[in-house]
């Protein structure tokens, strides 16, 4: 089954969960599904239109997402991870 | 061959104006930045100094890597004995001056004594002929932008310039130093924390001019090896996300969403203002006003500092940060990011610490003295902190004079310096550094923004990235290249042609903070100084306080066998 990699900044709902491994075919039904597990997750990640949040980056097996992310289609092995800039300046 | 050779030390008595270069010793070849400044001042200065006395001593330290061709490595760390914390103190800054400083191969200036005259004011000139000490009479008082404005005029093009603004002239706690950047040649990067501007112009220096003429770049020992090194992280680094390409100010809404963007004086975590404050406002204005991300240094490939124009295109400001967006915006109830600018513009000219100066505006606030949200009253307020007004005085003197000044009780600091955005509340493990990191409460000591931490886990996580830190601000790297202590060591021993081991690294990152906190320990503190203020304690956000139990915090500062992790730890602040 997939893998959704969560980034430190978002480890709050997962109660610090880095790995969680979901079933799902599409990156919004592994998403989806981490956020059905972890209340509060989902907000995190996507916008209340449901489009991910500008400041998020997606990357699959390592490789960056671009253009209708959400769409990507998932197989069993894959990593979905999220990265959110962090700093202060 | 062993690498760069011949280095030197600049040493400076202003109680005579003279200025003396030494060898500098070959043990120290690996220390630079943030620990050759605690080595320094561990052996030159008297911890139980008066820190705007002559007995304080004023360190200006390039990083171990400056004027090399690794990127983005140019980091100059500001130290001395902080008037504000009334402990050890770097802070440290990108522009020029640290790459130029080692290309001629000094690495670092060391400030001792004081004039007998105070109003007296000097420069320190550095180029291919040497240093001198030389009087600046004619420039006292003038804000940043005007000094350097002149100075280019009085230089050759090729210098940049390390000043000291009108604050610390007046020797406020809460002053900077300011160093001029790459290409604009504006005073708009700034060692702004724990008032070390304040210890350069107790020493009456107003300046200090550097020269490389035509100093090449640093060569490596391996320089084979060393290219290669530059080229793949900087090939990794532009194939990667570059999370910072837009500038830290985007940072807002993950901060916001996050609880850790503190509105009027961190009485909430969030901000109804986070819209309108979000960088991603500034990044917009571009398109009509100009205005671009740049590198504040030469070499650097993150680029995360934006030039900010106001509505008629013109230049106002760099860099517009995440840490000033918070303390002088919402933090003080201003919903304009464009104010922001404009009080960004004002701390540099007048040589403050936003986040200080924030801070402390907010409890002025808090206390009932000023309207929250009052931007035109604020920037007032910023302006006349160099005519020593009562008000002005305690806004430069930083949150707790405030606080003293007002009799407000809310002052959320840590050892006497204000909490920066980053709140210790939703983040526990970084409250941890703050009690624990001999910087007070400085993110950029160990940032750890990881919500879903368990307590047994905030001390190792605090004492890893305040390890990673310190020597990532040895280094002369950038915090936002992310470099961790494999990636510093694989420069390092390129650079010098050896093998510089994990647990050698290791153990420089834990000599820099044992240095920092034997100073401290000989300053006065005590363990039961390791605490956050009283308000954090008991005023929640988001339903949390920082509660986090004497005996985790005190095992931060106790040194940990190293895990994988710690060498994989990105630096972050």
């Amino acid at each position: 089954m997939p893998t959704v990699l969560i980034p430190p900044p978002y480890r709050g709902p997962t109660d610090g969960a880095a790995e969680i491994v979901v079933e799902g075919d599409s990156v919004l039904a592994c998403l989806e599904a981490v956020g059905r597990k972890y209340p509060g997750f989902l907000d995190q990640v996507l916008t209340a239109d449901g489009a991910v949040h500008r400041f998020v980056k997606l990357f699959q097996n390592g490789e960056q997402l671009d253009g209708d992310v959400l769409s990507v289609a998932v197989s069993e092995d894959d990593s979905i991870e999220i990265l959110a800039a962090i700093a202060g300046g | 061959m062993s690498g760069p050779s011949g280095d030197k030390i600049i040493y400076v008595d202003m109680t005579n104006q003279t200025a003396e270069v030494k060898d500098f010793p070959e043990e120290w070849k690996l220390l630079g930045g943030r620990a050759l400044s605690a080595k320094i001042l561990t052996a030159d200065c008297d911890p139980k100094c008066d820190p705007l006395g002559p007995d304080n001593v004023l360190v200006m330290a390039p990083g171990v890597l400056s004027g090399t061709a690794a990127p983005t490595s140019g980091r100059i760390s500001i130290g001395a004995k902080s008037p504000l914390t009334g402990g050890i103190k770097e802070a440290n800054t990108g522009g020029q001056p640290g790459q130029h400083l080692m290309k001629l191969g000094y690495r670092a200036i060391v400030v001792k004594g004081a004039p007998s005259d105070a109003e007296a004011r000097y420069a320190v000139e550095i180029n291919e002929d040497g240093v001198s000490v030389t009087s600046a009479d004619a420039h006292k008082g003038k804000w940043n932008y005007t000094l350097c404005q002149d100075l280019h005029g009085q230089y050759p093009k090729t210098a940049s310039f390390i000043t000291c603004g009108p604050a610390g002239e007046a020797r406020l706690s809460g002053a900077s130093v300011a160093t001029t950047d790459q290409d604009n040649r504006f005073p708009a990067r700034h060692a702004a924390r724990g008032g070390l501007g304040a210890v350069m112009g107790s020493k009456g220096l107003k300046y200090v001019m550097v020269d490389p003429g035509r100093a090449s770049v640093r060569q490596p020992s391996d320089r084979k090896k060393f290219g290669e090194l530059c080229k793949t992280y900087t090939k990794d680094y532009l194939d990667g996300p570059q999370m910072f390409k837009t500038g830290t100010s985007s940072v807002v809404p993950v901060a916001n969403m996050l609880h850790t963007f503190p509105y009027k004086n961190r009485v909430e975590g969030q901000s109804p203002d986070a819209q309108t404050l979000d960088g991603a406002r500034i990044v917009e204005s571009f398109e009509t006003r100009g205005g671009e991300m740049h590198n504040c240094m030469t070499g650097c490939i993150v680029k995360c500092s934006n030039v900010v124009h106001d509505a008629q295109g013109e230049y106002k400001t760099s860099a517009l940060e995440f840490e000033t967006l918070t303390l002088l915006g919402a933090n003080c109830a201003v919903a304009s990011w464009e104010d922001v600018a404009d009080m960004d513009r004002l701390c540099d000219e007048v040589g403050l610490d936003t986040i200080e100066t924030g801070a402390a505006i907010a409890v002025l606030m808090d206390a009932g003295q000023l309207e929250w949200g009052d931007a035109e009253a604020m920037k007032k307020l910023i302006a006349e902190i160099p005519e020593l007004t009562d008000r002005g005085k305690a806004i430069g003197n930083g949150a707790v004079a405030t606080g003293k000044f007002t009799g407000h009780h809310r002052v959320p600091h840590a050892k006497g310096q204000a909490i920066p955005a980053w709140d210790p509340r939703p983040l526990k493990a970084t409250g941890v550094t703050y009690c624990t990191s001999p910087m007070g409460a400085d993110h950029t000591a160990g940032l750890i923004v990881n919500p879903g931490l368990q307590p047994d886990q905030f001390a190792w996580e605090s004492q890893k990235v305040q390890i990673v830190n310190a020597v990532c601000d040895s280094s002369g790297f950038c915090q936002f290249l992310q470099p961790n202590l494999d990636n510093i060591r694989d420069f390092y021993g390129a650079l010098y042609g050896e093998e510089f081991s994990r647990e050698a690294i290791h153990d420089q990152g834990w000599e820099c903070l044992a240095d920092e906190w034997a100073f401290n320990d000989a300053a006065g503190f005590g363990a039961s100084d390791d605490v956050m203020a009283e308000c954090l304690s008991k005023d929640p956000i988001n339903g949390q306080v920082f509660d986090v139990p004497a005996d985790i915090v005190a095992a931060a500062r106790q040194r940990m066998p190293a895990q994988d992790d710690l060498f994989e730890a990105k630096a972050s602040g």
